[in-house]
């Protein structure tokens, strides 16, 4: 069921579906399409396609050998009208640079669509979905271009109003944002998202369920904004460092759970800014661990309706930060119960795993640089350690706790299956310590030892 | 620079080390030195092995603070003690006999006392790089030896603070004082008077660094953590700022303050040496 026809100019041979031994004559990619039928299984072996593709069929179009779809620079690679296709195991790469246009690797305008195993290349949008619901993008690989800015990128994933999304196991890189406008019941999961801008960004978006994702190296790991019962679990944050860069940024947010995650060596570990905002509605923050942030929760206003129960604040220089100064209130409804504290001082006499005296923070510099965040330039200073010291010794200096913990957990817990990081031995380093010792050493030795002349 | 100056200096410095790591003083530092940096090695890895996460947090911030704590301490004082005290022995009076001019006694000294300064930093530097190493830490070849180099500037310019005591001074228990005030001013004073003074005055932002670069320690700091992470947010805004206007820039230009601030103090010092000499 295929025209033949030569292609004097096409260097590329496109091989066919019912191929046998020999090279068939070539065939473009669009016009195999338009001889399908729907339903039809299209193999395609290897090989160079000029784009731009349109689907307007419902048709499972399977790569083999990774054939390549070349947008050549010109709008979208690949534009999929039809319901239920099935674009799999494809390169699709070079396509336009218009923001306005938004020029994507692959858009999708119908419902049903599964995209999978396909490797995108240096396109503006990526996977761009307008108002089509209950699609399914996996395992599929994202390269922005890194040469551009990012808010000259586009986004890596862009979902418009399209309900019921399964995004999953994606590795994305060199965007913009993972953007979620509109959409209804999405789920997030295994996905690995580095050096964008917003690694995920919801937008009244409501029911997701965000988990096992990995946002390292953006400006800001995940950015929730607007949206109601959301579950985010599980997932790592880590490395998202820039001016204001956050691990999880919570704005306008409603009934969510914020669960198991691990925040680590972010400049904002959590980000709360007006969450919740409904005047029933509550935010569990459960189990997290959250390390080595500059700051580890910074909560612009209070977090009323808020519970912190379980979770393990290791080595964050701010642990807490309440912008402007204040304290969490337990009568507006925040409860901190049964975290780790690193900076804990206290004692556990009756060993049932939990501290005896209560966790109060009493940081003086960290009561300075929450009003005025410019001091922070004398962190890690001795004359900030004395401070801190002279807090403790001498009460009148000592400010208002912002936050109590009636009795923290004396031992972190951490989530499980958290990916670990195996640091190897260090060779070079061990040998220029060794270096460094014997030099000392010799040097001392030497100098005891023998007489001066 | 003759064969016989280079020689005489070079003599005097052997005789300096040689003193130096005869003193009780200096042996009291090494090994405070190598068990804390060694100690707060261990702490940081403790956290980083048990849960491999790893990252900049309070633990490494006591590193560096340890540094600045202890380095200057030793610097100064080491530097202090060494003119006057050979003055008040009358010791000075037997070397300066000898053919030799103040220049080379002086930077004999210097030299002696940097070489000690460096064998008791290289021990506790050697100790803790070898745990790194074994324990496994995210800490890179490049930013272990910067810090040890930023650390023996840091101990030099100290050092020649305290020469410039010695020989402004004529008495051990002066030049000790003034040493021990100057470490006082530098590590806990300046800051706080300037954290205290930007409170009153709401000072901006741009003028807070540069008024802080003042402060030669502030200077290691940042070149450190620059050093450490190849960026300043954790020094919030100022940071920012500081990274906006001069980028990287900032670390061979904190190298280039502290290597001033190292032979600067060296020119009174000679003139005042020159004209006190042993008395």
């Amino acid at each position: 069921m295929y025209v033949a026809r030569w292609h004097s100019i096409a260097p590329v041979l496109v091989l066919l579906l019912n191929l046998t031994a020999q090279a068939q004559p070539a065939l473009s990619l669009q016009e195999r399409l338009a001889a399908a039928a729907p339903g039809d299984t299209l193999r395609v072996v290897g090989g160079l396609h000029p784009g731009p593709l349109r689907i307007t069929k419902p048709v499972v179009l399977l790569g083999v050998d990774a054939p390549v779809i070349d947008g050549q620079g010109r709008g979208t690679v690949v534009t999929i009208e039809a319901p239920d296709v099935v674009l799999r195991g494809f390169v699709i790469r070079n396509s336009g640079r218009s923001l306005d246009r938004e020029d994507a690797g692959i858009a999708v305008y119908a419902d049903r669509v599964t995209i999978a195993d396909n490797r995108l290349e240096n396109v503006l949008f990526g996977i761009y979905l307008r108002r089509a619901d209950s699609c399914r993008i996996l395992h599929n690989t994202i390269e922005g271009d890194p040469s551009l800015d990012t808010p000259r990128r586009g986004d890596l994933i862009r979902l418009w109003y399209s309900n019921d999304v399964l995004i999953e196991g994606n590795r994305m890189r060199h965007g913009r944002d993972v953007v979620i406008w509109f959409a209804r019941g999405i789920v997030l999961r295994d996905n690995t998202i580095q050096f964008g801008r917003y690694g995920l960004h919801f937008m009244y978006s409501d029911s997701a369920l965000i988990e096992r994702n990995r946002m390292l190296d953006n400006s800001v790991g995940a950015y929730l904004m607007y949206s109601t019962r959301l579950t985010f679990r599980q997932n790592l944050l880590a490395y998202n460092r820039h001016a204001s860069a956050i691990g999880v940024g919570l704005k306008d947010m409603d009934e969510v759970t914020v669960e198991e995650n691990v925040l680590v060596d972010n400049q904002i570990g959590i980000f709360i800014d007006n969450s919740p905002r409904a005047i029933d509605a509550q935010i569990r923050y459960r189990g997290n661990a959250v390390a080595y942030n500059d700051i580890g929760v910074q909560a612009l206003q209070d977090a009323p309706r808020s519970t912190f129960e379980d979770n393990s604040f290791l080595e964050n220089y701010e642990q807490i930060d309440l912008v402007g100064g204040g304290r969490f209130s337990e009568a507006n409804g925040t409860f901190w119960r049964r975290n780790y504290w690193s900076d804990y001082r206290g004692y556990d006499a009756d060993r049932d795993g939990y501290g005896d005296v209560p966790y109060q923070t009493v940081a003086l510099f960290d009561a300075l640089t929450d009003r005025t965040p410019a001091f922070r330039l004398f962190a890690f200073s001795p004359a900030v350690q004395a401070l801190e010291l002279a807090a403790r010794a001498f009460p009148v200096l000592r400010p208002e706790p912002k936050l109590t913990d009636p009795a923290p957990r004396m031992r972190p817990r951490l989530p499980e299956g958290l990916p670990a990081v195996h640091q190897p031995m260090r060779p070079p380093l061990a040998l220029a310590g060794l270096a460094l010792l014997l030099m000392g050493l010799w040097t001392m030795g030497r100098s005891h030892l023998h007489r001066l002349y | 620079m003759t064969t016989t100056t280079r020689a005489t200096i070079g003599l005097l410095a052997r005789k300096e080390l040689h003193d130096a790591l005869r003193n009780r003083w200096f042996v009291l530092y090494t090994v405070i030195f190598a068990v804390l940096s060694l100690a707060l090695s261990w702490i940081g890895l403790a956290g980083g092995q048990l849960y491999g996460l790893a990252g900049f947090g309070r633990t490494t911030a006591s590193l560096i603070n340890l540094i600045m704590l202890i380095v200057p301490l030793m610097g100064l004082t080491l530097g202090a003690l060494s003119l006057a005290m050979e003055r008040e022995q009358g010791t000075l009076l037997y070397v300066l006999a000898q053919p030799v001019v103040p220049a080379e006694v002086l930077l004999g000294k210097l030299l002696g006392l940097a070489t000690a300064l460096t064998t008791a930093l290289s021990i506790g530097f050697g100790l803790s790089g070898l745990l790194l190493a074994w324990r496994g830490s995210t800490m890179g070849l490049g930013a272990y030896l910067g810090l040890f180099g930023l650390t023996i500037l840091l101990a030099l310019l100290s050092l020649s603070l305290g020469l410039l005591f010695s020989s402004a001074l004529p008495r051990t228990a002066t030049a000790l004082g003034s040493a021990l005030f100057a470490w006082l001013l530098l590590v806990f004073l300046g800051d706080l008077g300037l954290l205290g003074s930007a409170l009153v005055l709401r000072i901006p932002v741009e003028q807070l660094f540069t008024l802080s670069l003042l402060n030669p320690l502030q200077v290691f700091k940042i070149a450190a953590i620059l050093l450490l992470r190849s960026d300043l947010q954790v020094l919030g805004p100022a940071g920012q700022y500081a990274m906006h206007t001069y980028g990287m820039r900032l670390l061979p230009l904190s190298v280039g303050v502290l290597l001033l601030w190292s032979l600067l103090p060296l020119l009174p010092a000679y003139l005042f040496f020159r004209r006190r000499g042993a008395l």
